[in-house]
């Protein structure tokens, strides 16, 4: 099976299959869940307290938990990043919010040359059991500033984890698995996705990191595809299954520690990959997934050269026309693999 | 302006030849007159000579390659003269391939204008992906006979699978370069079948006779080796003279009796086979038709053969039973009318008449097969042919009368 169900939550019975959850309010059962049943998890950030997080997701959290265990930071990056690793290697398990991934700049020092080294540099002495959550992507209008997607970067630090969920089934089962890891994990959530319904069974479950999923499954492209790209690419392979094409989508999960088996798997039955994300297409995660294809089991199968699509080599715009323009859209997705299945690349 | 050096038409039907050899270089200093090159024709090898004295420059054609006749295959650059390789007759495509691979186009051997495909050929370059290549070495099928369906011609995996092979240029590349000669067979052959309606006749000869005739005449010292097929040479000559339609040609005005009776022996090489044509065999003692078939057998084999040794044919000779065959059929060389396949002698019980009755004895036995153009031929008349041919064989003084 996909996921693995551990335990559940108090001895009540998984529900029915049509629960469903909006994706932030599955992180908050997740975090809730979590914080029950371990009381060295919390949680600390800009506003999540009485605010309930810029985006909502820990609404309702400080009523449970108190304000010790849903603590509220000044409007300093590197602060939250230093104290939740600080409190980590204590033995606390925290899971610190960043209100934008944008201003992850400010935390780089301490996750990259400290948080991320820690484990390695003390002989496996020490451990980082914490979580960093944020929201990326473009799509609300918030400009340069507020829409980045800077996962790439963290994908290329050894000693962090990179998890980035695209259903509210994913978001649940993951950030429960990056909670009970005990290495940095940086947990990108997506803007565009906290409103997105989905099935989400009650009670504790893991989804385990490094599996990749095949969220849909097709004969004439593999679209490899991140985040919020995934409902999208699903939705492009619904436009083009009317035209006799059929996408099998593949999303990472987890692109860090990555599993390039599945995507290898996928290419070696289809023969052409798209592979589709939200950050600049230069150095991107997509560049990786290409890499691994290329010089991997399925390099032999490939039928066509891989494509990518990805974001424009721009700061996001503030114009709603020119925001869309710089990232990939349904329409997007539907053109390029309508292309590779025909055999015009 | 440098000269042209072409590819020359030695007859009226030839369409393309073949660069054997190069007697001279890329950048050779060459006299007018002196050969440069060796081409083979579908029936002859021939030297050509140097149109010009110069630099012998834009070698187009490799050793072993084919060019159509008049194509360009190199040029002479006179003195005083430069060479520029922009004269190079080259599509713009193939300019821009050849300048981004970092290559002359004027080093790219083309039959005439350089095209993308020469390019990428010279290149040794198929544009395929990954799974095609994969499916190409586990087919084993040559990529650059597939013709690609992606974009700009890339093979793709479902051209491996069920390759489509159109362009005659890709064709002639498939696995085995098919060689003049071979392609001349092929060609004749197949119209010969098509167009002949074949009757065949099979007929058995006692060999005795003919066996002690060449122990006789091969036990003299100062004489030619005579063989089986010399002796079938000499006794078809006289059997063709009794049966003119048998020497004979069908043509749209009618049938053409030959004047001549020129008997062709199919004689086997590496890359096929020819039939040297030994001339007025009616008129040649055994000796000296077999020094004329050993001579031009020998030259046949050495790719040294004139075109008088092989035009001219009235009839055929294919003799098999060196190699052990009982008996075959075979299928007319046009415009000829009739071809006999010989099987080899052997031993056979065989039952003869005697005054006491009839005996059971052991005879050196040879099966021949006539295939006829039966519009010319009847049965009758290929079967009076064949008595006379085994009446001449079994008592060879025959052809005394």
């Amino acid at each position: 099976m996909r996921e693995q169900v551990l335990e559940k939550a108090s001895g009540e019975p998984l529900q029915a299959a049509n629960r469903e959850l909006t994706y932030s309010h599955a992180i908050r059962e997740a975090l809730q869940l979590a914080m029950r049943r371990d009381e060295r998890v919390f949680m600390l950030g800009e506003d999540i307290g009485v605010y309930g997080g810029a985006f909502g997701v820990s609404d309702g959290l400080i009523e449970e938990f108190g304000a010790e265990r849903v603590r509220d930071t000044p409007i300093s990056e590197a602060v939250i990043a230093g104290a939740a690793i600080g409190a980590a290697v204590t033995g606390m398990r925290p899971v610190a919010e960043i209100q934008f991934m944008d201003f992850i700049t400010l935390s780089m020092e301490q996750l990259v040359l400290q948080g991320a080294k820690m484990r390695f540099m003390f002989g496996g002495k020490a451990s980082v059991p914490m979580v960093l959550r944020t929201p990326a992507g473009s799509g609300t209008g918030a400009a340069a500033q507020h829409s980045e997607s800077l996962e790439a970067w963290f994908v290329h630090v050894p000693g962090l984890k990179v998890v980035m969920p695209s259903t509210p089934y994913d978001a649940k089962g993951l950030l429960l698995a990056a909670i009970e890891d005990d290495n940095p994990v940086i947990f990108v959530e997506h803007k565009l996705l906290y409103r997105t319904k989905g099935h989400v069974p009650e009670g504790y479950y893991t989804v385990p990191l490094s599996q990749s999923e095949v969220k849909r499954e097709g004969r004439d492209v593999t679209v490899v595809a991140t985040s919020i790209m995934v409902p999208r690419a699903l939705e492009a392979a619904d436009l083009l299954a009317q035209e006799g094409i059929e996408l099998e989508v593949v999303d990472p999960r987890t692109l860090k520690p990555y599993d390039a088996d599945t995507v290898t798997r996928s290419v070696c039955k289809t023969g052409r990959v798209l592979i589709v994300h939200e950050a600049p297409k230069t150095a991107g995660f997509g560049a990786e997934v290409a890499a691994e294809i290329v010089a991997g089991e399925a390099f032999d199968y490939l039928d066509a050269p891989i494509r990518r699509l990805a974001g424009l080599d721009v700061p996001i715009p503030y114009n709603r026309e020119l925001e869309r323009t710089a990232v990939p859209q349904v329409a997007d997705i539907v053109r390029e693999a309508r292309a590779l299945a025909r055999g015009e690349y | 302006m440098p000269v042209p050096v072409i590819m020359p038409k030695f007859s009226m039907t030839q369409e393309e030849g073949r660069v054997m050899a190069w007697l001279a270089a890329e950048g050779d200093v060459v006299e007018k007159g002196d050969p440069i090159m060796e081409v083979e024709t579908d029936k002859v090898t021939m030297e050509v000579e140097a149109p010009e004295s110069g630099v012998l420059r834009g070698v187009a054609v490799q050793e072993g390659d084919v060019a159509p006749v008049t194509a360009v295959i190199a040029h002479i650059v006179l003195p005083g003269e430069t060479w520029s390789p922009k004269s190079v007759k080259a599509t713009p495509v193939a300019r821009r391939v050849a300048a981004v691979a970092g290559i002359d186009v004027g080093d790219v051997p083309a039959a005439g204008k350089v095209r993308r495909q020469d390019v990428e050929a010279y290149l040794d370059k198929v544009r395929a992906t990954p799974a095609a290549r994969r499916l190409a070495r586990a087919q084993g099928v040559d990529l650059t006979a597939v013709n690609g369906s992606g974009p700009r011609g890339r093979v793709q995996a479902k051209d491996v699978v069920s390759p489509v092979v159109v362009s005659p240029v890709v064709e002639e590349k498939v696995a085995k370069p098919v060689s003049t000669m071979r392609r001349t067979i092929a060609e004749r052959l197949t119209q010969s079948y098509q167009t002949i309606p074949h009757v065949t006749f099979t007929v058995a000869a006692d060999m005795t006779a003919v066996t002690e005739l060449r122990q006789r005449l091969n036990a003299r010292e100062d004489a030619e080796k005579v063989s089986v097929t010399a002796v079938l040479v000499k006794v078809c000559a006289w059997a063709l003279g009794r049966h003119p339609l048998v020497n004979a040609s069908w043509q749209e005005d009618g049938i053409h009796e030959h004047t001549q009776v020129n008997v062709g022996v199919a004689v086997a090489l590496e890359e096929g086979l020819i039939v040297p044509v030994v001339h007025n065999a009616a008129q040649l003692g055994l000796g000296a038709i077999a020094a004329q078939m050993q001579a031009v057998t020998a030259r046949a084999r050495n790719g040294r053969l004139q075109p008088a040794d092989v035009q001219g044919g009235t009839f055929t000779i294919s003799n098999l039973g060196m190699w052990g065959v009982e008996q075959f059929t075979a299928v007319i060389n046009p415009p000829q009318s009739a071809i006999l396949a010989v099987g080899r002698t052997s031993k056979q019980p065989v039952v003869v008449e005697t005054a006491v009755g009839d005996e059971l004895v052991i005879r050196p036995m040879m099966k021949m097969t006539l295939s006829v153009d039966h519009r010319i031929i009847d049965g009758a008349v290929a079967a009076r042919f064949l008595q006379d041919v085994v009446t001449a064989l079994e008592q060879p003084d025959t052809l005394l009368w």
